[in-house]
C-alpha cells in the first residue's frame, strides 16, 4: 500500500518536475517566471492530439512533431512578447505571462471547445512491472524515465556545451557574456524554446492519465511552481527533488491525513519553506552582477 | 523611472487638484443619476463595476504603489463575502454592521499574509500568495458546517433598518463605499504613506536608508487592500445572492490584477477605468464564446508591452498632463 503510494507519488512528481524544469530554464536564463508555461504545454498537447486524431499520424511521429511545435512556440513567445519587455520591471513580465496564460486558454477553447478528449498512450494497456512485490504501472516507469532523461540532458546541455555555458554566463553577467561573444537574445530564445519543448513533453505524458481539456495544465503548473520553490528554483536537481518530494508528500497526506486537504497542506508546507528558507531546500542565493 | 519624477513633482502638482476634484465630482454625479436610465441588467453591471472598482483601488495600493504582487485577492474577496453573509444570515446581525466587521476579520487575515511577504519578492511572493489563496478557498470549501461547502450559500435580500435593500439601494450603497474608498485611497496615496510605498517599489534599500519602516508599510498596504477587497466581497455576496467557493479562484485574482494593469498601475483613476473595462468589454463580446478571455488576455499583454502605464496613463499623456 505505502510502496504503491510512493511509486505513484514519484511518477506524479516527475510530471511536476518536467513542467518545473521548463519554468526554471526560462527563469534562470531570463529572470522571467513564465506563468503561461502550463497553457503553452496544453496547446502543444492539443496540437499532438490533432495530429493523432485528425491527421491519423502514428503516436511517435505525432509526438516528435508536437515537440518541435513546442520548441517553435517557445521561441515565438519569446520574440513577440518577452523581447520587448527586456529592461522593464520583473512584475511586468510576470503579468504579461499571466495574460498570455488567459490568451492561450481561450485560443484552445475557441478551436477545440471545452469538452474532454481521450488522449491515447501506447503504454496504457501494458502489463505492470513487478519490483520487489510492488506492481509499478508502465506509465509511471515512463514518466520517471523521461523525467530523469530530461534532467540529465538539460544538465549536460548547460554544463558541457558551448551554447549551454554561454547561456549560464549570460544569466550571471550579461555585459561580460556579450563581450565573450554570447548573444543575449539568442540565449533567451533558446531557453524559451527548450521550456516550450520540455513543457510540451510533460503535457503529452500527463494527458493520457487525465482527460485532455483546456484545463489540463492549470493544477500542474501550480504544483510545478510549488515543487520548484520547495527544492530551490535556481538548482535543476533541487527542482527535480523538490517536485518528487511534493508528489510523494501529496499522495501520502491524501491517503493518511486528509484526502480533501492534501493540496492545502502541501501549500502550507511550501509557505513554511518560503518563510524559513526563501531560496529553497537545495537552492543557493544567486549572486548577480549587473 | 517615472515614479521618481512623480515624487519629485508632487508639490508642483497641488494646483491641478482642482480639475481632478471637478472630474471626480462629475463622475459621482453621473453615477448617481445613472439608475434612472438603466434597466435591471444594466444596473447590475454598474453595481458590479463599482464593487470591482473598490477591489481595484485596494489592490492598486498594494501592487501599483507598493509593487507587491498578490494572487490571493480573489480568496480575500471570498472570505469577505462569506464573513459578511454568515454574520448577516446565520448570526442575524444587521447588514451594515456585518459588512465592516466581516471586512475587519478579512483584514486580519490579509495582515497575516503580509508576514511571509516581508521576506519575499516578485515570483516568490506570487507563489506564496497563490498558496494562501488556495488554502483559504479550500478552507471555505471544506468547512461545510459553516459555509455550506461546494453547494454554495443562497442569501436573502439584505435589510437596512427594516427596509429591504433592492437593486437600486444596493447600487447606491456600493457607490457610497466606492466614494469613501476613493477618498481614502486619494488621501493615502498623496500623503506620507503613498510616498513611502512608491519608494519601496522603486528601491527597498533606498527606502530603508531614508528611515522608512519597510515592514510596517508593507503590512499596512496588505491590510488596507484586504479591507477594500473584503468590503467589496460583502457587497458582491448580496449583489449575486448566491456565493460558491469555486468562484473565488486564482483566475479571479488574475482578473483583479488585469484590472489595475489595464487601467493603470499606481493610479487611482486607473482602478476605476480598469474595473469598467473588466465588466463592460466581456459584455460587448458575450455572443462569442471564449472571446472575452481572449480579448482580455491580448489586451493585458499589449498593455504590458506597449503602454505600461495603462489606459489611464495613456489618457493623461494625451491630455498633456503627466
Amino acid at each position: 500500500m505505502i510502496a504503491n503510494l510512493i511509486v505513484g507519488g514519484l511518477a506524479a512528481g516527475c510530471l511536476y518536475a518536467m513542467v518545473a524544469i521548463a519554468i526554471v530554464i526560462v527563469l534562470n536564463i531570463t529572470d522571467i517566471a513564465n506563468f503561461a508555461q502550463g497553457e503553452m504545454a496544453m496547446l502543444t498537447t492539443f496540437f499532438a492530439y490533432w495530429l493523432l486524431d485528425d491527421l491519423g499520424l502514428p503516436w511517435w511521429q505525432a509526438v516528435a512533431i508536437a515537440a518541435v511545435f513546442g520548441l517553435v512556440q517557445g521561441v515565438i513567445v519569446q520574440q513577440v512578447i518577452i523581447r520587448p519587455l527586456i529592461g522593464s520591471p520583473v512584475l511586468s513580465a510576470i503579468i504579461a505571462t499571466l495574460g498570455l496564460n488567459v490568451v492561450l486558454n481561450s485560443v484552445a477553447g475557441l478551436i477545440w471547445g471545452h469538452q474532454t478528449y481521450t488522449f491515447p498512450s501506447p503504454f496504457a494497456f501494458s502489463a505492470p512491472f513487478h519490483v520487489g512485490g510492488v506492481a509499478v504501472p508502465v506509465t509511471s516507469v515512463v514518466n520517471i524515465a523521461v523525467g530523469l532523461a530530461i534532467i540529465l540532458g538539460m544538465t549536460l546541455f548547460l554544463r558541457a556545451t558551448w551554447t549551454g555555458m554561454g547561456m549560464r554566463a549570460a544569466s550571471q553577467n550579461q555585459t561580460v557574456a556579450r563581450l565573450m561573444g554570447v548573444s543575449i537574445t539568442k540565449s533567451s530564445a533558446i531557453a524559451w524554446g527548450l521550456g516550450g519543448l520540455v513543457g510540451g513533453i510533460a503535457g503529452i505524458l500527463v494527458a493520457p492519465a487525465v482527460f485532455l481539456d483546456t484545463n489540463l495544465m492549470g493544477a500542474l503548473l501550480i504544483k510545478a511552481f510549488a515543487g520548484g520553490v520547495l527544492g530551490g528554483l535556481n538548482s535543476l536537481i533541487g527542482v527535480f527533488l523538490g517536485c518528487l518530494a511534493l508528489g510523494v508528500a501529496e499522495n501520502l497526506t491524501s491517503a493518511y491525513l486528509s484526502p480533501s486537504f492534501g493540496e492545502a497542506i502541501t501549500f502550507l508546507v511550501i509557505i513554511a519553506v518560503l518563510i524559513v528558507r526563501p531560496e529553497g531546500v537545495f537552492g543557493h542565493v544567486k549572486v548577480r552582477k549587473a | 523611472m517615472t515614479n521618481a519624477t512623480d515624487i519629485a513633482g508632487l508639490p508642483g502638482r497641488r494646483s491641478s487638484h482642482g480639475s481632478e476634484l471637478v472630474l471626480a465630482g462629475l463622475g459621482v454625479a453621473l453615477a448617481c443619476v445613472a439608475p434612472f436610465w438603466l434597466n435591471g441588467y444594466g444596473l447590475y453591471l454598474l453595481t458590479l463595476t463599482a464593487i470591482f472598482a473598490i477591489v481595484a483601488l485596494g489592490l492598486n495600493l498594494l501592487t501599483g504603489y507598493a509593487g507587491q504582487i498578490s494572487l490571493c485577492h480573489a480568496a480575500l474577496f471570498g472570505v469577505g463575502a462569506y464573513a459578511t453573509a454568515l454574520l448577516t444570515s446565520k448570526a442575524g446581525w444587521p447588514y451594515l454592521v456585518s459588512l465592516p466587521v466581516g471586512a475587519l476579520l478579512t483584514t486580519a487575515i490579509g495582515a497575516a499574509v503580509a508576514v511571509p511577504a516581508l521576506r519575499l519578492k516578485n515570483l516568490y511572493l506570487a507563489i506564496a500568495t497563490l498558496g494562501f489563496g488556495v488554502v483559504l478557498q479550500k478552507t471555505i470549501f471544506e468547512w461545510r458546517s459553516l459555509t455550506g461547502g461546494g453547494g454554495g450559500l443562497s442569501l436573502a435580500p439584505p435589510t437596512i433598518a427594516g427596509h429591504e435593500l433592492g437593486a437600486t439601494g444596493l447600487y447606491y450603497l456600493a457607490l457610497a463605499f466606492l466614494v469613501l474608498g476613493l477618498w481614502g485611497a486619494w488621501n493615502l496615496s498623496r500623503g506620507r504613506t503613498g510616498r513611502a510605498l512608491r519608494l519601496i517599489k522603486e528601491s527597498e534599500i533606498a527606502a530603508a536608508s531614508l528611515g522608512i519602516h519597510i515592514a510596517r508599510y508593507k503590512v499596512t498596504a496588505f491590510a488596507v487592500s484586504a479591507f477594500y477587497t473584503a468590503i467589496a466581497g460583502g457587497l458582491f455576496a448580496y449583489l449575486v445572492r448566491y456565493i460558491n467557493p469555486e468562484s473565488f479562484n486564482v483566475g479571479l485574482s488574475i482578473g483583479f490584477l488585469s484590472m489595475i494593469v489595464i487601467g493603470g498601475l499606481g493610479t487611482i483613476g486607473g482602478s476605476i477605468v480598469g474595473a469598467l473595462f473588466y465588466v463592460v468589454v466581456p459584455e460587448l463580446l458575450r455572443g462569442i464564446k471564449d472571446a472575452p478571455g481572449l480579448v482580455f488576455g491580448v489586451v493585458l499583454v499589449m498593455v504590458m508591452v506597449f503602454m505600461p502605464q495603462g489606459l489611464w496613463g495613456m489618457a493623461r499623456r494625451f491630455l498633456g498632463r503627466r
